[in-house]
C-alpha cells in the first residue's frame, strides 16, 4: 500500500530517465526514412500473400517477435531498469521509456481490467504509419503496424511476462484512435534446473 | 551558434569569400533542417532492415507450405477467421538464425527466390528513398542535366549517408558504365562479431545481407531515369585495406554497378 504514495514520483523519474536516453544517449535516424522502409516490407508482403492480410498480420507479428527478442537486451542495457513488480509500472516502463527511446512517442496508457492485468496503449503518433494510406480491401483485415504487438510480445516474453498483445483498433481503418491492448496471461516461472526437485 | 553568424556578417564585406559562406550557410540550413525532421532510434531501424532477411525465408517457406496442401486450406478459412476473434497467436517463426541458416542451406532456386524478394524490397525503398532526398532542399543536389557520375556520387553520398549514416568510402570509375563501390565498414553487418578465423561458411551466410543494397542501388537509379534491365548490380567481399583503423568485421564490401546505356 505505501507504494501508491511513491508512484507518481516513480513514474515521473522513469519519464525523464527515457528524455535523457533519448536526447542524450541515442542514434537517431530519419523517421521518414523508417516509415518508408516498413512500408516496403509491408507492401512486399501483400504481394507476396497476394492480399491475405491476414497472413500479412501473422508474418509482421512473427517478424515482430523475433525483433522484440533482441531488442529487451539493448533496452535493459542502456536503462539499467530493475524488474518490475507489477503491471502498472510495466505500463509505465513500455510507454514512457521503451517507447519514447525507440520511436520517440509516449502512448497513453488507458482501460486498466479490474484486476490490473490488462491495460491499453492510445498511439497518438506512430512513425510506422506516417503518411500511409490503406486501400479499400486492406481497411478490413490488415493491421498495418502488427509488428509493434510481436516486438512488445517477444520483448516481455523475455522478461518472464507472457502477455498477449494485439491492436483493438487503428485511424488507418478509420477508427477515431489507434488503440493497442496488452493482456498478462501468467508470470514465467524462473527455470530450476533438472533435479533440484 | 552566434560566432557563426557574426562570422557571416563579417564576411558580407569581402567579395571574395561570398560565396563560399553562401555555400555554408545553405549547408548550415539543410544541417537545421534535417535536425528538425521527427526521428526514430537508429537500433530499431537496423533491426528492422536486418530482420528482413529471416523474414524474405520465413515468407518463402509459407508460401512453399501453402502449395503443398493446396485446396483444403479454403475450407478451414471459417475456422481461421474465428480463430483472428478470438485473438489467439497464429504459430511464431522459428528463431531468426535459424531462418538465415536455412536460407544457407536452400537450393539455389529458393535461394534465388528469397534474395529477389529481398532486392525487390530495396528496390521499392530506394524508389521513394530518392523523393525524400529531392526534397530535403540540400544545396549539393541539382538534379536537372545530372549525369551518370553524378548520381552515383549522390548514391555515395546522401543516399549512404542516409540509410547507415556514413558515406561510401571510395568510389572508381572507367567512365564507361562501369562502378565500384566500396564499403569498408558496410553497417548492418558491422555487429556480426567475425574475427580472424571467419570461415567461408560464415561469410557466405552473411551474404543475403548484401542483397537490399543492390535493391536500393538498383532503386534509387530506377527512380532517376536509369531502367532496371539497363543497370547490373552486384556485391562481393573485399579485404579493408591495412590502413583502416581494425574493426569487428574484418571484410568490407565492393558493390560492382555496371550501367548499360543504349
Amino acid at each position: 500500500m505505501s507504494n501508491s504514495s511513491s508512484m507518481p514520483a516513480q513514474a515521473k523519474s522513469l519519464k525523464h530517465a527515457g528524455e535523457d536516453i533519448w536526447k542524450n544517449r541515442t542514434e537517431k535516424v530519419n523517421a521518414e526514412l523508417f516509415t518508408l522502409t516498413y512500408g516496403a516490407i509491408v507492401s512486399q508482403l501483400c504481394t507476396d500473400y497476394e492480399r491475405n492480410f491476414q497472413k500479412v498480420n501473422e508474418q509482421l507479428y512473427s517478424m515482430g517477435y523475433n525483433i522484440g527478442v533482441r531488442l529487451i537486451e539493448d533496452f535493459l542495457a542502456r536503462t539499467a531498469l530493475p524488474r518490475c513488480e507489477n503491471m502498472v509500472s510495466t505500463s509505465e516502463v513500455v510507454s514512457k521509456c521503451a517507447f519514447k527511446i525507440f520511436l520517440n512517442i509516449t502512448p497513453q496508457i488507458t482501460n486498466w481490467s479490474h484486476e490490473k492485468d490488462a491495460f491499453s496503449l492510445i498511439l497518438v503518433e506512430n512513425p510506422l504509419s506516417d503518411f500511409v494510406e490503406l486501400p479499400m480491401d486492406a481497411m478490413k483485415q490488415l493491421w498495418y503496424s502488427n509488428i509493434l504487438c510481436g516486438v512488445l510480445r517477444g520483448a516481455l516474453e523475455m522478461v518472464q511476462l507472457d502477455c498477449d498483445v494485439w491492436f483493438i483498433s487503428d485511424v488507418l481503418r478509420g477508427d477515431p484512435q489507434t488503440e493497442l491492448r496488452i493482456k498478462l496471461n501468467k508470470v514465467l516461472k524462473d527455470e530450476i534446473p533438472i533435479g533440484e526437485d | 551558434m552566434t560566432s557563426k553568424m557574426a562570422g557571416d556578417t563579417r564576411s558580407h564585406t569581402n567579395p571574395e569569400q561570398d560565396g563560399m559562406t553562401e555555400q555554408q550557410k545553405l549547408q548550415h540550413q539543410l544541417q537545421v533542417f534535417q535536425n528538425s525532421l521527427p526521428k526514430v532510434n537508429q537500433i530499431a531501424f537496423q533491426m528492422l532492415l536486418n530482420e528482413m532477411v529471416p523474414l524474405a525465408v520465413s515468407v518463402e517457406n509459407k508460401l512453399i507450405n501453402s502449395e503443398i496442401k493446396g485446396t483444403p486450406k479454403r475450407n478451414s478459412s471459417e475456422l481461421e477467421e474465428m480463430i483472428t476473434n478470438v485473438h489467439i497467436t497464429a504459430p511464431l517463426d522459428k528463431p531468426s538464425h535459424k531462418l538465415c541458416q536455412q536460407l544457407y542451406e536452400a537450393n539455389d532456386g529458393t535461394r534465388e527466390k528469397i534474395l529477389e524478394r529481398l532486392r525487390s524490397m530495396g528496390n521499392q525503398i530506394g524508389n521513394k528513398l530518392t523523393e525524400l532526398l529531392v526534397f530535403s532542399n540540400n544545396p549539393n543536389l541539382v538534379f536537372k542535366d545530372m549525369d551518370l557520375l553524378s548520381v552515383m556520387k549522390f548514391i555515395c553520398r546522401d543516399v549512404w549517408k542516409q540509410f547507415y549514416g556514413k558515406q561510401i568510402d571510395n568510389l572508381k570509375t572507367n567512365h564507361r558504365g562501369t562502378f565500384y563501390l566500396l564499403d569498408y565498414e558496410y553497417r548492418p553487418i558491422q555487429t556480426f562479431a567475425l574475427d580472424d578465423q571467419s570461415t567461408e561458411e560464415e561469410l557466405a551466410m552473411i551474404k543475403p545481407f548484401f542483397e537490399i543494397p543492390v535493391g536500393l542501388i538498383k532503386g534509387v537509379l530506377s527512380s532517376l531515369g536509369y531502367k532496371e534491365e539497363e543497370v547490373v548490380c552486384m556485391a562481393s567481399y573485399i579485404d579493408r585495406p591495412t590502413d583502416r583503423p581494425k574493426s569487428t568485421f574484418n571484410k568490407g564490401v565492393s558493390f560492382h554497378v555496371q550501367v548499360n546505356m543504349q
